[in-house]
């Protein structure tokens, strides 16, 4: 029998790798809405989840329609505005970049696997791609020069934590929590958005290394 | 009904969202009223959550949530004439962020649930971030960018930490609802890595919105940028709620057995911190700026004081209701002196004393406070911090802290007296008002006040707060 959990946590690896290798913005935000629905589903494919009540259906209803549909869409707008289609700018190159999600990954079973922490039986994996996946978003956040690029970091360092908090842990009782924390990282990527809009009417660019007036 | 606290001002601030801006100005002033008076009642205990899972009246919120309120009271008296003066470009979505800031901030002291908790402290970034970006020029635009995304990896840090705190629950095996409470009453059984790495986490998440060094780069330039009303409320009331969080994750700690390790913890990133507002405070040629990285320094004596313990936990609370009322006193001062010269550069200021006396009295007398010298506050807090930390056998602390200190007064001083008695022009822009003096006066009267005379029921509200984690003689 497939083992539907691994497939999802493979996919997502798969995003995080692709990301780093991707030089189009626009397809950048693709993989990001594909990342989002991923690690929306995966809390359903775990023993003891699923969708006991109303309230989970409706809760997770949402989520998808907010990382797969939502922020992307919000984050396409930006990117139509800003005139940006091409040129992610590296500070680090696309091949240097898989390699360092490369070592990520190694980094990240090495860690799961010589800590001897106390998880729940088969959850390792989980806890393997959330680090990957965090550690990826804070390296994009890092290694590129356009102000969305970071945005899209912080998105993808959201998805890692939600995957340890959502799937690692058994406290999911409480919808009405996860969607204050969703609506959070909506207004979040909301907010973020106006701003770069501003910058580029202000810059005419979204480059941050023209953000370096203030400093001591 | 303990939620109003924060539904009051949300449900003001929408409306100041809609209402024409003459209104909001005055919804600014009687919203403040409002939540003083229910800050009261829920000060004598007599509102009662109505979703006790999630909220709840803690001392140590309790304590934070008079504090921010009293100068929200004092900041919107200000705000009243500053946002005629300064022309603020968009006035409504200031008067409605104002508002909204002000009950994200209550929402942060009444959470029982961590992630209640977190999702408050998210909320206060969001909210207050079109605060920084009133004046609308290329520099404030860039100090809003680096708040909003340093502020919300930081605090999605703080997330993670929380989820490795539950994750220590879950091993448990216990199914009940998600609280402070439940957490420290289970302490004792938590698996002591995760919550080690969870309080690492929460520590390094929250502590970026606190202002601990390193990760303190925002602050300067959010505090800074700002118009002076909303400098003053980020200073004075955000920084404490950010501490909050980090505080009620170390008396989870001290329940655990684990207190010396997150102590610890808490004094290295204090000193960090107090050393780099030392030294950038020494160089520094913008008065705001200078506030902004006093507050840096004023933060990590509370992470000190919280981190040595026994008489300096007391120390650390005092430190922050000082703190409170002196810096967002310095800063309508500083906002005074902003709209009367029109620049923030120290050189380009001068004669305080004949062409602004009155702001002049309040300014230096501010700075006398924030300096830690008698009759303010901040003198006894940072004594009772040295004498625990010495109790406690840290003199390498003890030496760092004093040279910091040191070094802080010796910064300010020069920029203080320079732009007090040098000679110069006199201010071309607007002159001083009574509306506009009477805050900061009233701000810096109330710390003298509380230093003289400390009313009995404050006192004991800081003691129930730190007796969780082992009162006066832990």
């Amino acid at each position: 029998m497939i083992n539907f959990l691994e497939v999802i946590l493979v996919l997502i690896l798969l995003t995080v790798l692709l990301s780093l290798g991707s030089t189009r913005l626009v397809a950048l935000v693709r993989i990001m809405a594909l990342q989002g629905v991923l690690v929306s589903l995966t809390p359903l494919l775990l023993k003891g989840h699923g969708l006991a009540s109303l309230g989970a259906v409706a809760f997770y209803v949402a989520m998808l329609a907010i990382k797969g549909v939502l922020i992307p869409a919000m984050l396409i707008r930006a990117v139509k505005s800003v005139s940006i289609q091409r040129e992610i700018e590296p500070f680090v190159g696309y091949h240097a970049s898989i390699l360092m999600g490369l070592i990520f990954l190694l980094s990240a079973v090495f860690m799961t696997n010589s800590l001897h922490l106390s998880l729940p039986e088969g959850r390792a994996l989980i806890l393997i791609c959330a680090v990957t996946t965090m550690a990826t978003g804070l390296f994009l956040m890092l290694a590129r020069k356009k102000a969305i690029t970071q945005v899209i970091g912080y998105l993808m360092l959201e998805n890692g934590i939600y995957l340890i908090g959502n799937a690692l842990s058994q406290h999911h009782s409480l919808y009405i929590v996860e969607f204050g924390v969703l609506l959070d990282l909506l207004v979040a990527v909301m907010v973020m958005g106006i701003i770069l809009t501003n910058i580029n009417h202000a810059f005419d660019d979204v480059d941050t290394t023209l953000l370096g007036q203030l400093k001591d | 009904m303990l939620e109003l606290i924060f539904l009051l001002p949300f449900a003001a601030g929408i409306a100041a969202f809609i209402l024409p801006t003459v209104l909001g100005r005055v919804l600014l002033l009687a919203t403040a009223i409002g939540h003083l008076t229910l800050g009261v009642l829920g000060w004598t205990g007599r509102l009662t959550p109505l979703f006790e899972h999630f909220f709840g009246a803690s001392p140590e919120g309790l304590l934070i949530l008079m504090v921010t309120s009293f100068i929200f009271t004092c900041i919107a008296i200000y705000a009243f004439s500053y946002a005629k003066e300064s022309e603020l470009g968009a006035e409504r979505v200031f008067s409605g962020c104002m508002l909204f800031f002000l009950g994200t901030m209550s929402m942060v002291t009444v959470a029982e649930h961590p992630i209640v908790l977190w999702i408050a402290i998210e909320a206060t970034t969001l909210v207050s971030a079109p605060l920084i970006y009133v004046h609308r020029s290329q520099r404030a635009l860039e100090a809003t960018w680096k708040y909003v995304l340093i502020c919300s990896v930081g605090i999605a840090l703080a997330l993670l930490g929380s989820f490795f705190v539950t994750l220590a629950l879950d091993m448990v095996e216990l199914h009940e609802p998600l609280s402070f409470a439940l957490l420290n009453s289970l302490a004792t059984q938590l698996d002591p890595i995760w919550l080690k790495v969870g309080f690492s986490f929460i520590v390094i998440g929250f502590g970026t919105k606190m202002g601990l060094a390193p990760m303190h780069t925002w602050l300067p330039d959010a505090h800074s940028e700002a118009p002076s009303p909303a400098s003053a409320l980020l200073s004075g009331a955000l920084l404490n709620c950010a501490f909050l969080g980090i505080y009620k994750a170390h008396i989870l700690m001290v329940n655990a057995g684990l207190g010396e390790f997150s102590g610890n913890l808490l004094v290295v990133f204090g000193l960090a911190s107090m050393v780099v507002g030392g030294i950038f405070i020494y160089k520094q040629s913008d008065y705001k700026r200078m506030l902004a990285y006093s507050s840096i320094e004023n933060m990590g004596i509370i992470a000190v004081g919280v981190g040595v313990g026994g008489v300096g936990l007391y120390g650390a609370f005092i430190h922050l209701i000082h703190h409170s009322l002196i810096k967002s006193s310095l800063f309508l001062s500083a906002g005074n002196i902003l709209l009367a010269f029109g620049t923030k550069r120290v050189e380009q200021v001068q004669g305080l004393i004949r062409s602004m006396p009155k702001t002049f009295v309040s300014f230096l007398a501010g700075f006398v406070g924030i300096a830690g010298l008698p009759p303010f506050g901040l003198f006894v807090s940072e004594f009772l911090i040295i004498v625990a930390a010495v109790r406690g056998h840290w003199y390498l602390s003890v030496a760092i802290f004093v040279l910091a200190l040191v070094l802080v007064v010796a910064g300010a001083g020069r920029v203080v007296m320079g732009m007090s008695f040098n000679e110069g022009d006199a201010p071309s822009g607007t002159g001083e008002k009574f509306v506009r003096l009477a805050p900061a006066y009233v701000l810096l009267l109330a710390s003298v006040t509380l230093c003289v005379w400390m009313p009995e029921s404050i006192y004991t509200t800081i003691l129930h707060s730190i007796q969780a984690i082992g009162g006066f003689h832990g």
